[in-house]
């Protein structure tokens, strides 16, 4: 029995938080997942084509799914700030 | 209370906002409120809490609520029958001084039974710069004319030192009084209707019904509450005001059948004007909530009851007098109004029942772009470009947002026609369309924002100046959901000529493209600019966020994209690794690419 936690995310059947795509675990539920995904950080900047003409230091932060390699979650950030942290409780 | 007799006088509550939003329009004569919707008309107890929350512009229905109280305060033991009164200070309630605030009581025989209140962005406050938006401004004393609370008619009689006053404070007062007297009717509307509606009903039966109405909303958006998940979501917004970065941090959390909006961590105020009020901040987050979870339970005092709010004195959010705030309704307030649909699509995400309700964020970052001088007729104009009420949506969990589609906290924005655009200014505009790659890439891809250029056009002064209050260009505000891209940024270029005329080249008269356009091409963003002779002014606004992986898109639907204009070859590639022969899908090409770029994608470093 999973239950939905994001666009992309499942809690499984183990309590675990797991990519909705593949099943790939990423830590316990009602904790913090984004530390278990891969992390790319790519500049904003014409990221999307000519109209991201953001600045120099502002960067879109991918989580990707270490199994499948979907995109689980996005943030515009820049660099240092803390990753949002959105928790589901368990 | 039999539910028929609830049902007909709930019905007819919303039919007395909607007609008196129709009185308002057809009085008023500017742009901003007639084709902008730049407005709002609802009810309110007789304590001033919120009876039945209107249109237009949502973060007011809470603000308008804190005036009606502070009226009351203000004023108890002198309101009247007939009187109307005005408030517009943001420190007292207002969100910023241009947005008036008219609050009728609505009396029925002879006892106070309700409120009616409703604004419009006048035509000008008196600030430092023409339109209300104030970039020039450093403190909330030279942002223009601002009340706590006057009494502008008196048992039905205007009074004329108030009105005069007023009037000789502001640009174009013709228009201001215009502006007045929209809201003045607006006000009348309300207040006949309702009468109306007791005479039929009986005045105890209507207030019974708006109690319970009130007790409905509440039991309903608890209920809701419960049906979904309990946790915490973050969003976090950046806006650039001259060089300066300026963050708004949200943490929601939802415990059993209670919202809570932390703002804690956002930047301290600034000392330019795009901070916000605490009721402006108040209304900011109820902006996105009414539609996103109340989207079938009236709005009213009930909807507020499950909610709180966290925001630090001093900060961006919830800033001390007096610090500038003209720019809050397009600064501050903005960057609340997405940080909550973002933290309240997130928790909708988290629900089988209501992750279809979820929305990336839809046209992140107004452009407030009020133009000033003397138009073709020799008379004054001012007034704000309207395109930046077009938007764009954000997309959503069961499709793609609508290109230049409207934004959240006003479900009936729209902009004028490029021809009553021409006939209010001296301009031309050489073009007006959807931007290409502006909305964000995702499984649904974000409505596309828009560009245009405007030059002088039969101007006696040679053209026309501008107050630019513009953010979003360093960073983009439209954030993504579930994976989505943010849509694009904005963008405003000063086009100066001046090299071009001094050859003899002058502007192309016909440039289709912001290449097509010699001379300089100057990043602008904040303050006044002019609109003279070879001047041009190209603006490019921001797309609606993106929802889900672009991978996930189908394929078709990119190379549709591609072939109306909307999306590039490359992003078609790069972002959504769909390959196309001739503008059309290669299969096989593209699954090997998709394959590809998701290995790319696993070959990266642990988050931690």
């Amino acid at each position: 029995m999973t239950r939905i936690l994001s666009a992309t995310l499942v809690r499984d059947s183990d309590d675990a938080i797991a990519c909705a795509g593949c099943g790939h675990a990423l830590g316990p539920a009602g904790q913090p997942w984004k530390p278990a995904a891969v992390l790319s950080e790519v500049a904003m900047k014409g990221l999307g084509g000519a109209p991201y003409s953001a600045a120099d230091d502002a960067l879109l932060r991918r989580f990707l799914c270490p199994g499948c390699g979907t995109l689980l979650d996005s943030e515009t950030a820049l660099p240092g700030d803390p990753f949002l942290e959105d928790v589901v409780e368990a | 209370m039999d539910p028929i007799t609830f049902s007909i006088i709930r019905h007819r509550l919303f039919r007395i906002v909607d007609e008196a939003v129709i009185t308002l329009k057809h009085v008023s004569g500017s742009a901003i409120t007639n084709e902008g919707h730049d407005l709002m008309v609802s009810l309110y107890r007789a304590d001033g809490s919120l009876l039945m929350g209107g249109v237009g512009f949502l973060h007011h229905l809470t603000s308008a609520a804190e005036a009606c109280k502070s009226i009351i305060w203000r004023f108890e033991g002198d309101i009247n029958e007939g009187d109307v009164f005005l408030l517009n200070c943001p420190y007292t309630a207002a969100l910023h001084t241009s947005d008036i605030y008219l609050i009728a009581p609505i009396h029925y025989e002879g006892t106070l039974v309700a409120w009616s209140a409703c604004f419009v962005h006048v035509y000008d406050i008196g600030a430092m710069n023409p339109g209300g938006f104030s970039p020039d401004s450093v403190d909330i004393y030279t942002e223009g004319f601002s009340s706590p609370g006057l009494k502008l008619v008196d048992r039905g009689e205007i009074r004329r030192d108030i009105m005069d006053t007023l009037l000789n404070m502001v640009r174009s007062p013709e228009m201001v009084a215009l502006d007045m007297s929209s809201m003045i009717a607006c006000n009348n509307v309300a207040r006949d209707r309702m009468q109306t509606l007791m005479a039929k009903y009986g005045s105890e039966t209507v207030d019974t019904a708006c109690a319970s109405l009130i007790d409905q909303s509440e039991t309903l958006l608890r209920e809701r509450l419960r049906e979904l998940p309990n946790g915490r979501w973050q969003s976090r917004q950046y806006f650039d005001v001259k060089g300066e970065t300026y963050r708004v941090l949200l943490t929601m959390t939802k415990k059993d059948d209670q919202l809570t909006f932390d703002f804690s961590g956002s930047s301290e105020q600034s000392p330019y004007g795009i901070n916000c009020s605490k009721w402006a901040s108040w209304g900011g987050l109820f902006a996105p909530l009414f539609p996103l979870l109340c989207y079938d339970i009236t709005w009213n005092e009930g909807v507020i009851r499950p909610i709180e709010m966290i925001a630090p004195e001093g900060s961006v959010v919830n800033a001390t007098r007096p610090a500038p705030v003209s720019i809050a309704t397009v600064g501050a307030i903005q960057a609340v109004n997405n940080a909550a649909c973002t933290c309240i699509s997130k928790m909708l995400s988290a629900s089988e029942k209501y992750a279809s309700e979820a929305t990336a964020v839809w046209h992140g970052s107004h452009f407030a772009i009020f133009m000033f001088g003397r138009n073709q007729r020799g008379t004054d104009s001012i007034g704000i470009l309207t395109e930046t009420f077009g938007g764009a949506a954000g997309a959503r969990a069961i499709g793609d947002g609508v290109d230049v589609g409207g934004e959240v906290p006003n479900p009936i924005s729209r902009m004028a026609n490029v021809e009553t655009m021409e006939w209010t200014f001296p301009i031309r505009y050489l073009f007006r369309r959807r931007q290409q790659d502006s909305g964000g890439p995702g499984k649904h891809r974000g409505g596309t924002g828009a560009e245009f250029a405007i030059v002088p056009h039969d101007a006696p002064d040679g053209g026309i100046h501008y107050v630019i209050s513009g953010k979003g260009t360093d960073y983009p505000m439209s954030e993504g959901l579930g994976g989505g891209y943010p849509g694009a940024n904005s963008n405003y270029r000063w086009v100066h000529n001046t090299d071009a005329a001094n050859d003899g080249a002058n502007l192309q008269p016909f440039a289709q493209a912001l290449n097509d356009m010699p001379g300089e091409k100057e990043n602008i963003a904040w303050g006044v600019y002019p609109l003279m002779d070879d001047d041009a002014l190209y603006v490019r606004w921001n797309g609606g966020g993106g929802y889900g992986d672009p991978l996930e898109r189908d394929p078709a639907a990119v190379a549709i994209d591609v072939r109306g204009g909307l999306v590039s070859g490359g992003t078609a590639k790069d972002v959504y690794g769909v390959v196309l022969d001739a503008g059309e899908v290669n299969d096989q090409g593209t699954v090997k690419w998709r394959q590809t770029l998701r290995a790319e994608r696993r070959i990266g470093e642990a988050a931690e």
